[in-house]
């Protein structure tokens, strides 16, 4: 860790490396810490969390029960231990709480004012955070994507509140959609007809393309039938940071890398990968580390994958029932996972050991200094008193 | 039953061989090269080619190499190259989508050659195995790509499917196959049930794997324990846990 300091002082390393080597080194090391919690709010089990991207401070969770919480992720206590605590919550006294389970939660992309939450009752709403209400004709234009049980995916206009677009091919339900990081207007949608389609919003017609996990290879499949991207349910889909690549799992155990640009199965080989969730499976791929890491909850444990070679690395295991969600901060290598057990968990790298101060006098109280890392935009380093 | 076991006293055990030559810890074959054909080989010499009086080749599962080396993806890539290469021949075996049995391309041709001593279908099959088996890397062939690019006819597609070569897999498709596989796949299956169930009987449904080399296996198991064993942990039937002891095979309830 020094040797990379020095080298980049002395300009003998690029930035970027020292940065890269601490991410991967706290990936390696996520564990549940005691210092670390997140408030216990919900009463039935976490559906969905997203994580704000500006300032990577608030988190979002959508529970079983309609009920949405807005956490605070940043610790200015000045102590250790810390809980995350819940800045507000809707509630089920709320005039404008779902009627049944949220499904998807997910901040505005460019502030956190405003919010978006989808459920079972059919509806989307779109929230103000300050006023906790569901508004309309807020100034900012912008778009969303609903994907809903019929095979149609709509577009929304959140100005506006309607729908402007329609995108069809799908034949059965469709289950999980993302927008590429990359370009704003491709888009990915699974569904569980076994297909994945890549679509390009600006067109008239229809998806761009279908992913195949033969790569055309026709002798490989069951039968001679259209493409398809798993050979069971498609209930997962993660873009990678740099939007190139895109993930897939599905209930045939199996999880997919593919090319977002030519739509190739890479061929990446992660093995059984657990999977017979009904509904969508949020996973997440890690941002910034040098072999990235893919956290897919399998069961009741979280799975953590080297993305491109499909190791695994190892099991996050602290949940006590199927952990549904999980959301990388890339800011501070942090995973959080919701599950049904009504918990989030936190999974913090394992802090470096304290240096006893070797000469203690008798009379002042012992002090462990320990020194924390944080990478970030630029290298931010914390001395924690520990008494 | 297992309560049983215990209370017999180590002094009646008779049936309990011990192996000498039994290593101590785990048994990895790390040695940093991923060499795929020289595991292909190992497991060979598991196949039982005495159950099939010798008319089949050795057929090898892919997942088994997934059980000796440890990253997946280099496996697929070093099978695919023996594929290119012609050495090596994948088979749709059709009890799974994904298991895929594996054989050398020279013991197929051999045993398919004196599988058809005498027969009338013997021409077609030769030269079907000359010119699609060499160049062709494929599982499966559409009645399109047989008459265009391999100019066989309709007649003889149907020897060919008589003798075992090719298997119907839809109207107009064939998978590629070996002859007389059928006992094979009924016997394998068979033991893979039988294999699984002892594992799970054990107490707490996990077994060293060195136990479960020594045991006395039922009518029901006819191949070697070790290829069922490198087959039910290679498709995640069973973990494989490292122990002070030796492998453990836990089984995977799914």
């Amino acid at each position: 860790m020094l040797g990379f300091l020095t080298a980049r002082q002395a300009g003998l390393d690029d930035p970027l490396r020292l940065r890269r080597a601490e991410s991967t080194r706290r990936v390696l090391g996520l564990t549940l810490n005691p210092d670390r919690d997140v408030d216990r709010i919900h009463a039935n089990g976490v559906n969905a969390i997203d994580i704000d991207a500006i300032e990577g401070r608030y988190m979002l969770s959508g529970g079983a029960d309609g009920v949405i919480v807005v956490y605070d992720l940043e610790n200015y206590s000045g102590k250790p231990q810390y809980t995350c605590r819940a800045v507000c919550t809707v509630g089920r006294s709320s005039r404008y709480v779902h009627k049944f389970s949220v499904e998807t939660v997910q901040w505005y992309p460019y502030d956190t004012g405003m919010f978006v939450s989808s459920s079972f009752d059919k509806t989307m709403k779109v929230w103000d955070t300050e006023t906790l209400k569901v508004s309309h004709g807020n100034p900012y234009t912008s778009q969303s994507w609903v994907g809903t049980k019929s095979p149609k995916i709509q577009l929304c206009d959140l100005k506006s509140g309607s729908k402007i677009h329609v995108l069809q091919g799908h034949r059965g339900e469709v289950l999980s959609v993302r927008w590429s990081p990359r370009y704003e207007h491709i888009l990915a949608s699974a569904s569980a007809d076994s297909m994945v389609k890549v679509w390009d919003v600006r067109r008239a017609a229809g998806s761009l393309f279908t992913l195949d996990q033969h790569n055309g290879d026709k002798s490989k499949a069951a039968s001679e039938a259209v493409n398809t991207a798993h050979n069971g349910r498609v209930n997962g889909l993660c873009f990678t940071g740099d939007g190139l690549h895109l993930l897939t799992t599905g209930t045939d155990d199996r999880m997919r890398l593919w090319n977002s640009g030519t739509g190739e199965n890479t061929l990446v080989n992660y093995g059984k990968v657990c999977n017979d969730s009904r509904k969508r499976l949020q996973f997440t791929v890690s941002r910034g580390c040098s072999p990235e890491f893919v956290f897919v909850p399998c069961g009741s444990s979280v799975a953590v994958y080297a993305l491109h070679t499909g190791e695994m690395i190892t099991l996050l295991r602290g949940h006590y029932n199927n952990v549904d969600c999980c959301e990388f901060h890339p800011d501070y290598q942090e995973l959080y996972s919701g599950g049904k057990d009504c918990n989030i968990l936190a999974w913090i790298p394992v802090l470096r050991e304290a240096d006893l101060d070797q000469d203690s006098n008798a009379d002042t109280s012992e002090e462990d200094w320990q020194l924390t890392v944080e990478t970030s935009q630029e290298i931010k380093v914390n001395f924690l008193k520990v008494v | 039953m297992n309560r049983k076991r215990a209370l017999i006293s180590d002094t009646f055990r008779v049936k309990k061989r011990r192996n000498e030559t039994k290593t101590f810890g785990v048994d990895i074959n790390g040695d940093g090269l991923t060499d795929v054909k020289s595991s292909l080989e190992y497991l060979k010499t598991l196949f039982p080619r005495k159950l099939f009086n010798d008319a089949l080749p050795q057929i090898m599962l892919k997942h088994q190499l997934y059980s000796i080396h440890s990253d997946k993806t280099l496996v697929d890539k070093e099978v695919s190259k023996l594929r290119e290469g012609g050495e090596l021949l994948m088979f749709q075996l059709g009890f799974d989508t994904e298991a895929f049995g594996l054989v050398f391309t020279s013991d197929y041709k051999a045993k398919v050659l004196a599988g058809e001593e005498g027969k009338v279908t013997r021409p077609v099959v030769e030269k079907f195995l000359e010119k699609v088996v060499t160049s062709c890397t494929e599982l499966s062939f559409s009645k399109d790509k047989m008459l265009r690019e391999f100019f066989f006819t309709d007649s003889e597609i149907t020897q060919l499917v008589k003798s075992g070569v090719l298997t119907v897999r839809d109207a107009g498709s064939w998978w590629l196959s070996i002859p007389n596989s059928g006992k094979f796949t009924k016997y394998f299956i068979q033991g893979r049930k039988a294999v699984l169930a002892m594992v799970k009987k054990s107490k707490y449904g996990e077994v060293l794997q060195s136990e479960i080399e020594e045991r006395r296996t039922t009518t029901q198991v006819k191949f070697h324990m070790k290829y069922h064993i490198c087959d039910i942990v290679g498709a995640e039937l069973v973990e494989s846990i490292p122990s002070t002891s030796g492998a453990l095979l836990r089984f995977v309830d799914s």
